[in-house]
């Protein structure tokens, strides 16, 4: 399934003394079981791109199309797009609203009309996935849940229509470092067993971890695209953005200004390993200590 | 989505005279202008009223078609006030035969009477809400009814409650805006099917917006109360509410249209 932005602008409340032009002729493809990873300032327009992959919200300008089809043409089923690209936004724990777990997650498989055991089958599998198994937490009221884990049986909610895209909204953002840890686990899971994810993130060291391309937007258009190695290379062009690199990458750089021979290609905390470890091995082998 | 044309309040910002004036005094002169609109015994009584509505949107610069705007909402009951009377006010000279129904000459004017009067007390309404900022509007009603403080009225509290409201109405209506999109993206439908589907569809709305709404104030409370919020008790002022001059000859207009409409009332 292939999604493609064709020129999008997108304006806000157009005509009313609020208007703001929040993204501008952004054309992007995202490509079949890829990982991609949006990256920018707040504000420069990163949800609104988001909303647009799943007809949220429309283009004032520009088209969505998916396997060639525009999804705003009439006759195209608005309902079918929702099913297969789930949209988790930001803090997603904060739409949850049934009694139960088990209900809430079934909110999105009863909306596409399943018959009862399917979706008993669909939200088990989606609960066990996001690791939400222990005896009788479905049937625990949401609002009773830790933060972690709301935030994962929201998640749940999304998987349980078995998208075939998943954009990601800040999945991490305001997560505990243990819960935020599952949370990339499972992120790239469902990337390895066939998903295609948009990731949005302000963390440079998970961009370059899971994402195989990134795309940098700066002020509602795209500035910079390709994978995260290409991207990382411009630390001064990032910066005057108001990003980062990965803190590998600064390392790698404060390194090699000392005259330390570190290798440039380094964006990863395994890479930074395996240079590190190669730079220490050297040096024991000239007797520097 | 549904809920981002709704802009709040009306106030329309500009520079004005009128937009000056003390809020007390324009609360109390809104009251004084609506005594006058109920004053007027005849058609020409609300001649002068009219004049002088002209003249004050005049001053305080506001477009006329921001104020028509607030009838909007109202078109059905004029309309509704307008035919009632119409048809069943009492009256001798019949004017036209309907078939059904002799339209008279007295209820003809008594029609337009009634709906000239809600007319006229909604554009008084607006022309104070739309020179006058949400925040200043509830400080004025504050001071004017702190003097109930007496017989226990809560009259800083009622403010303070209308002032947290006033700012939080965007807040929610965005995050209502965020639910919607987000249980839309979970196939929620929100715009089609009969009445009845259709209240069902708000519950995945209405109960995280509770939510949310009540953990915003549990915030709000604990922020006022760290920077030692303790209530209206010897609390001062940011902006101290002044009389001016103009707020003077303000009285002095109003006072001068309710002897007019009482003059008129003699006349006819
Ligand atoms: N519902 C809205 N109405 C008006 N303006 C909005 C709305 N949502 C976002 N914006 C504006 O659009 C711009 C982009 O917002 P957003 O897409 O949320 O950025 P990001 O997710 O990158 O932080 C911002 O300037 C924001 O103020
Ligand atoms: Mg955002």
């Amino acid at each position: 399934m292939l999604i493609r932005l064709d020129h999008v602008t997108h304006t806000y409340q157009p005509g009313s003394p609020f208007q703001a032009t929040a993204i501008r002729d952004v054309t992007l493809e995202i490509r079949p079981g890829e990982f991609l990873a949006l990256i920018g300032h707040t504000g420069c327009g990163k949800s609104t791109l988001a909303q647009h992959i799943n007809g949220l919200l429309k283009p004032t300008e520009g088209r969505v199309l998916l396997d060639g089809k525009d999804i705003h043409e009439k006759g195209f089923s608005k309902k079918e797009l929702r099913r297969a690209v789930g949209l988790v936004f930001q803090y997603p724990e904060h739409q949850l609203f049934e009694e139960t777990v088990f209900k809430d997650v079934a909110f999105g498989p009863r909306n596409l009309g399943l018959a009862e055991n399917e979706i008993k089958e669909r939200v088990e599998e989606a609960l066990e996935r996001v690791g939400l198994t222990d005896p009788g937490i479905a049937e625990k009221s949401p609002f009773e849940l830790s933060g972690g884990q709301m935030r994962r049986a929201a998640m749940a909610g999304v998987l349980a229509m078995r998208p075939e895209v998943l954009v990601l909204d800040e999945p991490a953002a305001g997560l505990d470092p243990q819960s935020r840890e599952d949370m990339l686990q499972l992120i790239s899971h469902l990337h390895s067993q066939g998903t295609t994810v948009v990731m949005i993130s302000h963390s440079m060291d998970d961009v370059a971890r899971f994402a195989d391309r990134a795309v940098v937007m700066e002020k509602g258009a795209i500035a910079m695209e390709g994978a995260p190695e290409e991207i990382f290379r411009h630390g001064e062009r990032l910066e005057s953005m108001g990003l980062d690199v990965p803190s590998v990458c600064r390392i790698g750089m404060l390194l090699r200004g000392k005259g330390v021979a570190c290798p440039e290609e380094m964006f990863r905390e395994d890479q930074a390993y395996d240079a590190l470890l190669a730079l220490w091995k050297g040096g024991k082998a000239h007797g520097v200590q | 989505m549904a809920f981002n044309n709704i802009t709040l309040g009306q106030y329309y910002p500009v520079d004005s005279e009128v937009h000056k004036m003390d809020p007390r005094v324009k609360i109390v002169l809104l009251i004084a202008a609506i005594v006058a609109v109920f004053l007027a015994q005849n058609l020409m009584a609300l001649v002068p009223v009219m004049v002088f509505l002209a003249l004050a949107a005049r001053l305080s610069r506001v477009p006329v078609k921001l104020m028509i705007k607030g009838l909007k909402p109202l078109r059905f009951i004029l309309i509704l006030t307008f035919v009632m009377n119409l048809f069943f006010l009492p009256g001798e000279t019949p004017l036209l035969d309907l078939g059904f129904a002799v339209i008279k000459r007295e209820s003809v004017i008594t029609a337009v009477r009634y709906s000239l009067r809600l007319v006229l007390l909604v554009l008084f309404s607006s022309l104070l809400t739309l020179t006058t900022a949400p925040i200043a509007l509830t400080d004025g009603l504050e001071r004017l009814l702190s003097p109930l403080k007496v017989i226990r009225f809560p009259a800083h509290e009622m403010a303070m409650m209308m002032t947290i409201a006033l700012r939080f109405i965007p807040t929610l209506l965005e995050e209502a805006d965020k639910i919607m999109k987000a249980q839309t993206a979970r196939g929620a439908d929100f715009e089609s099917g009969n009445l009845f589907k259709r209240a069902k569809a708000m519950v995945p709305l209405l109960v995280p917006l509770f939510v949310s709404a009540f953990r915003r104030a549990g915030d709000l409370a604990m922020a006022m109360e760290a920077r030692c919020y303790h209530g209206g008790e010897g609390r001062t002022r940011l902006r101290v509410l002044k009389c001016e001059e103009r707020d003077y000859w303000a009285c002095l207009w109003v006072a001068v249209l309710i002897l007019g409409v009482a003059l008129v009332n003699r006349l006819f």
